[in-house]
């Protein structure tokens, strides 16, 4: 039998003890059932981590898989000022690391903002000593950063991009869709010490990276065009230059350099009018040059032959009021002297002779006036007026280059089609679009735009070219060992305070192809506002000497004294 | 019978509780790979990236000619051997493609 005062004790202890499960029952119906949910969000929020990432962006070669952009990650350091204790110290710090003065970055870590971007996209080694530095509250993320490892090479077909990678200028403007890579948002599990475990029942998945362009261009003729350019813009101190090389069978384009150059890795100081590609964006009076379409369209239209006789006017010749004048005082001459010693009244003859909408029609199927649909933006159309509005000296005035602009490359594409036997061809950069495994995408193929003459024509027109050459204006761009036919073209600048033609500005070109019997490249050079000597003859020729003759050797291109070897050691 | 059951039980426990531990390590060390993977892209890009800029063409000529005192080739220097059977045969392409332009009296800008 219990006594009174124990059984008491007893159901004291058997209360207390209904009470304490009654207590822990309580909270755990309020913990698992009542606030469950919001628990859960907490608990998620602490467990889980959304990370964004973004893929690479696609690199960019050249035809020999040379590469000539790709992403880096690069560390970008970001501080927390609100967890900072003394952010003068912390400033001091990173100063000589981030090359950045002590007091501007702690005017930033003192901003009442729990985060803040110190410096973005750093090299590898600033960011390997930021590691060393270990400074609380500062943190340092990966970045992908865009490097042109060959510095200004090829800066004006390339482009740049910007700070967040999006496309900016040239192919990654143009290309952006294909080259930046997929953002994808992942959700990774974290343990207690903060460090991501293997996710579990989350999907986590590597971001796509962009695909990778090959280019037409071989980066070893770009470096002779923009070498060559170089230094004939710095001898002649003109204001600017162009080089184009093109494959004329194809329309694909070997080297597009111009003149001054940038360096795409470092864009931030410069102006648009440093990075525009005044191969497609800048038209120009072509001058002389333009007379090989005349020529061309002359000789397919019949209205003469290489023998026609013209006469010169000696040198002077009034058409409509205005007149025009030829270096020489020319006499008598057969039409494919005209076109050699490049006289301006022989050739206006001669389209008088074809006629405004003849003439109008061959310019149009020649491509001026109209944007050759290469892949790089900013292409402009150039200036070509329909007949309707051409005045009484226009067709005199077309026919020697005046009154129509045309950029580089609407030019060196009309005389690729000549090399090409009168078959015009689409001018392209991108040859292939690769994924991330190179499995190919996109293959570019030549592109026949029209026939613009017939092959009959063509050879014509190559002889005569020729003559240019060996005993024209252009015989300073004749290549030992070859054969080359082009044409010169001087042609004077609008001044833009009197409105008139100007007698000090010109744009020296001369452009033409090589070897002329079997041509492997096409190409044009022009130089604008020359100083002192500023004929085509004497500025552009040299250079596409110079050119040709590097990248014909570049290329192995036979010449007249290359040495044969037969096949004797084919069954050996 | 009854102890059979009990140890069965236990075992199924153990096995459970490390089937999970395991999973955490695996986790853990796919992970450390995962970090060294990634490491070893930068890596590799860097080098990549280092690479191409060593090999331009404005690199060499420079080491070529100021380093290594070359000059380039002059004129009568050069001199190609090729095999006679070698002949480059222009790309002309299939006459359906193309028009005369005297019989085009409109102009398409791209065909």
């Amino acid at each position: 039998m219990t006594s009174g005062p124990s059984r008491s004790r007893r159901y004291l202890m058997l209360f207390l003890l209904f009470c304490g499960f009654g207590i822990i029952l309580f909270r755990l119906v309020t913990l698992q059932v009542l606030q469950a949910a919001e628990l859960t969000v907490k608990a998620d929020r602490q467990h889980q981590k959304t990370e964004s990432f973004e893929g690479a962006r696609g690199m960019v070669s050249d035809r020999h898989g040379k590469v000539l952009a790709m992403n880096m990650e690069v560390p970008s350091v970001f501080g927390v000022p609100t967890s900072l204790e003394s952010p003068s110290t912390v400033a001091r710090h990173l100063s000589p690391v981030l090359h950045i003065r002590s007091e501007e970055l702690e005017r930033k870590l003192r901003q009442d903002k729990s985060f803040v971007w110190l410096a973005r996209k750093l090299d590898p080694e600033q960011g390997r000593r930021l590691e060393q530095l270990s400074l609380d509250g500062i943190g340092v993320v990966m970045e992908g950063r865009r490097y042109y490892p060959k510095g200004p090479l090829l800066a004006h077909v390339l482009g740049f991009s910007g700070m967040d990678g999006q496309g900016l200028e040239g192919l990654e403007r143009r290309y952006d869709s294909h080259l930046h890579g997929e953002k994808r948002v992942t959700v990774l599990q974290r343990d207690a010490f903060g460090r991501t475990v293997f996710p579990k029942g989350v999907a986590e998945q590597a971001p796509t990276p962009g695909h990778a362009l090959t280019l037409t261009v071989d980066e070893v003729i770009q470096y002779i065009a923009e070498k060559e350019l170089e230094e004939a813009v710095t001898h002649t101190h003109a204001k600017s230059g162009t080089i184009i090389v093109m494959e004329p069978q194809s329309g694909a384009i070997l080297a597009m350099a111009v003149s001054p150059r940038f360096d795409p890795n470092v864009v931030a100081a410069l102006t648009p009018d440093r990075w525009r590609n005044r191969a497609l964006t800048d038209t120009y009076e072509p001058g002389s040059t333009m007379k090989i379409v005349v020529g061309a369209a002359a000789l397919e239209e019949k209205v003469m032959t290489p023998s026609t006789m013209v006469f010169g006017e000696n040198g002077r010749m009034v058409v409509a009021n205005t007149t025009i004048h030829d270096h020489d005082k020319l006499g008598w001459m057969t039409f494919s002297e005209a076109i050699q010693k490049s006289s301006n009244i022989g050739v206006a003859k001669v389209g008088m002779a074809l006629g405004e909408q003849r003439l109008y029609r061959y310019l149009q199927v020649f491509g001026f006036g109209q944007r050759t649909e290469i892949d790089l933006p900013g292409e402009v159309n150039g200036l070509l007026k329909a007949p309707k509005d051409w005045g009484r000296r226009s067709l005199a005035s077309i026919s020697i280059g005046q009154e129509v602009g045309v950029t580089p490359l609407q030019m060196v594409s009309a005389v690729a089609a000549l090399a090409n036997g009168g078959v015009m061809m689409k001018p392209y950069v991108v040859s292939e679009v690769r994924d991330q495994k190179g499995r190919l995408l996109r293959e570019v193929l030549p592109q026949v735009r029209r026939r613009v003459v017939s092959p009959e024509t063509a050879r014509t027109l190559t002889t005569i070219l020729e003559g240019v050459v060996t005993n024209g204006t252009g015989t300073k761009a004749a290549i030992p060992g070859f054969r080359v036919a082009g044409k010169t073209g001087t042609a004077q600048k609008i001044d833009s305070r009197t409105g008139a033609y100007s007698s000090t500005q010109f744009v020296g070109s001369f452009v033409g192809y090589v070897p002329a019997e079997s041509p492997r490249l096409a190409m044009i050079v022009i130089l604008d506002e020359p100083q002192g000597e500023s004929w085509g003859g004497t500025v552009a020729a040299p250079v596409f000497r110079q050119v040709g003759e590097q990248v014909l050797n570049y290329l192995g291109v036979s010449r007249d004294d290359t040495v044969k070897i037969a096949l004797a050691m084919k069954d050996h | 019978m009854k102890m059979l059951t009990i140890v069965a039980g236990v075992l199924l426990v153990f096995m459970f509780v490390w089937e999970r531990v395991d999973v955490v390590r695996v986790g853990y060390q796919i992970e450390r790979l995962k970090t060294q993977k990634v490491l070893l892209e930068r890596e590799r890009d860097q080098l990549q990236v280092k690479f191409s800029a060593l090999t331009a063409p404005e690199r060499i000529a420079k080491v070529a000619t100021e380093k290594l005192g070359l000059i380039p080739p002059q004129q009568g220097q050069v001199l190609m051997v090729h095999q006679q059977e070698e002949t480059p045969i222009p790309v002309v392409p299939p006459i359906v493609q193309v028009r005369l332009a005297r019989h085009d009296s409109t102009v398409r800008g791209n065909e």
